[in-house]
């Protein structure tokens, strides 16, 4: 994109010789760069959110394993219960950085309007935020699991490997939450709108072998956890941690990619439309 | 070719029609004042004109390029600043110019030397590295400004760029408007609702009221248009009507001229040829029917006597009773606050 003669795409200022302003194509990419530098800048200035944003996952987190730890891992056989909850608290995490929130306060602000009057790929405006949300959740994801680490959780084979496989997996799930947000940013407008869509996370994290593992469920709430796909994102997460299951993992990862193309193409449409209603 | 140009645009939104069919031409280097109350579609009509929103009809262009078909190429040629200058006050001014810049493709020595001079330009080198946030409203302007010169655009969009400034703001942007014409030869579209700052700056005025192009001329043109001197008398609202009647009555006696008599929220005013001379009449007149009246002065017309002509309002009459199309709540002086008393 940017192998192209400095001047070649110059916009002609209508006959030649005739004085040009001086904007030319940066290119998708060099835009993308500048709005994702923009959004992890914003990030970085708030500490205070990224703090809120743990608190909640790491409340659960130590919650869960003080009322279920000894049961579980006395009764029902989980070796770990504090190793079997980390993913959790993670893809909670993930989950909940309502990713549309920095985006509708762009718009509600005008700031979209400005950055929209400038000639780069408005794509770029959309793209540049979500990746500053990944920034976020990566940010979540090491410090949860360094607090996992601190207290007693342990991986059942290399740890940089389990790490990055997890990780990689909550991105791409991280990546499908932020886009329902992102979608509902761009469609309302509406600041509140926006941050109402973690109620999604609900049922959807939740009906899933969350607390328990799958083998030890029964009736109606079986069934939910299976045909939900956040459930397979989980297993695979948890698998990362337990020893590598590659079915449980390729299971995980096509669930996680389903997930965010369908919001990821909701976004899109969501986009056009604000694109096209100005 | 002419630097932009309007031809019937419409804008509907939903039930309302914001812009009536609007045409117009603006030719290289000229400014172009575009004046009207709040809710008259000015702001549609810029963010039609600047690829924000498209015509319902009609059809627009920017040196020749379509802002339909060809926005991409219209964003490169003009610098825009909205009236709500809308910045992210997380980022430092400089920091906000910079993305800017790089948005515009500019990149290395060129960016860096544009956000140097188009931060002096406003006079803002001192607060650059600030956040935004600690911004008053007029550096936050100021800050607009700048990003929207930053590329050198060939014509450049203000909508309201002074509206709820104090007067040093105003001043320092007036100046730096009329330096962007005589130093880059800018084309310059500038929407205002003060009747003095059309007059001030604007080669051509056009004045807008519900969605239509009412008038359109040079300043002085438009002014001639009115062709008589303009007298206003100040009365309270239970002596309206005894004022009318005294008026019209000092009229078919023929000691006063078959002028205009228009009413206004504060009183009458009055267009009649030889102002100075016939003040005198109607004072007297006045004073005999027993009128009680207030603050009475006579002026050569102004813009706003001109939108009154062609209107039958006043600015801030209109303003008041606008639909509010970019009403914010901003403290608004009252428009018609720049005329001169005599």
């Amino acid at each position: 994109m940017s192998a192209v003669a400095p001047d070649a795409g110059r916009v002609p200022g209508g006959r030649s010789g005739e004085p040009q302003t001086l904007a030319a194509p940066a290119g998708l990419i060099s835009d993308i760069l500048a709005i994702t530098g923009r959004a992890i800048r914003g990030i970085l200035r708030e500490p205070e959110l990224f703090i809120f944003a743990l608190i909640i996952p790491v409340f659960f987190f130590v919650v869960q394993i003080g009322a279920l730890g000894d049961v579980a891992e006395q009764q029902l056989g989980i070796s770990n219960y504090a190793t079997f909850q980390l993913p959790i608290s993670i893809l909670f995490a993930a989950a909940s950085t309502s990713g549309g929130n920095a985006l509708v306060l762009d718009i509600a602000g005008g700031y979209w309007d400005k950055l929209s009057l400038t000639p780069a790929h408005r794509s770029s405006l959309v793209i540049g935020n979500l990746f500053g949300e990944m920034f976020a959740v990566l940010g979540y994801s090491v410090v949860l699991l360094l607090f996992g680490f601190a207290i007693g959780v342990r991986f059942a084979a290399n740890p940089v490997i389990g790490s990055l496989g997890l990780l990689a997996l909550t991105l791409l799930f991280g990546i499908g939450f932020a886009s329902v947000s992102i979608a509902v940013a761009l469609a309302t407008g509406s600041v509140r709108a926006t941050q109402s869509t973690f109620i999604i996370f609900f049922p959807l994290l939740f009906l899933t072998p969350s607390a328990l593992p799958r083998d030890l469920m029964t009736g109606w709430f079986e069934k939910a956890v299976s045909i939900n796909p956040m459930t397979y994102v989980v297993e695979a997460a948890r698998s990362f941690l337990f020893g590598y299951d590659g079915a449980v993992i390729a299971k995980g990862f096509l669930a996680a990619a389903l997930f965010s193309a369908l919001t990821f193409a909701l976004t899109a449409l969501a986009f056009r439309r604000r694109v096209r209603m100005g | 070719m002419s630097a932009i140009q309007a031809t019937d645009l419409v804008r509907r939104f939903g039930e309302v029609e914001a812009v009536r069919g609007v045409s117009l031409e603006v030719a290289e280097s000229e400014i172009y004042g575009f004046l009207g109350p709040n809710g008259a579609g000015k702001s549609t009509i810029v963010r039609i004109l600047t690829t924000l929103l498209q015509p319902t009809s009609g059809s627009g262009s920017v040196l020749g390029h379509d802002v339909v078909k060809e926005p991409t190429t219209v964003r490169r040629l003009i610098g825009v600043a909205l009236q709500e200058a809308g910045l992210d006050p997380k980022q430092t001014g400089r920091e906000l110019l910079t993305l800017q810049g790089k948005l515009y493709g500019l990149k290395g020595k060129i960016l860096t030397d544009q956000v140097a001079e188009v931060t002096e330009l406003v006079g803002l080198a001192d607060a650059i590295d600030r956040r935004i946030q600690t911004f008053s409203g007029g550096m936050k302007r100021r800050l607009d400004l700048a990003s929207a010169l930053l590329h050198r655009p060939r014509v450049l969009f203000l909508d309201e760029p002074t509206t709820g400034l104090d007067p040093l703001s105003r001043a320092l942007i007036w100046d730096r408007i009329r330096e962007l014409r005589e130093r880059f030869g800018a084309t310059i579209f500038l929407t205002t609702q003060y009747l003095e700052e059309a007059d001030e700056l604007a080669d051509r005025v056009a004045i807008i009221d519900h969605g239509r192009i009412v008038r359109q001329g040079t300043p002085a043109a438009l002014k001639a248009e009115v062709g008589a001197d303009v007298i206003d008398v100040a009365v309270e609202e239970r002596e309206v009507g005894a004022a009318r009647e005294a008026i019209t009555d000092l009229q078919t006696r023929g000691e006063l001229p078959e002028g205009e008599l228009r009413g206004t929220r504060a009183g009458y005013t009055l267009f009649v040829p030889d102002g100075p001379q016939n003040l005198a009449v109607l004072i007297r007149g006045l004073d005999k029917a027993g009128v009680r009246f207030g603050a009475v002065s006579v002026s050569r017309p102004t813009l706003d006597d001109v939108f009154l002509a062609a209107t039958g309002g006043r600015m801030a009459a209109a303003d008041a009773d606008g639909e509010s199309e970019d009403g914010q709540g901003q403290d608004r002086e009252p428009a018609g606050s720049g005329r001169r008393a005599s």
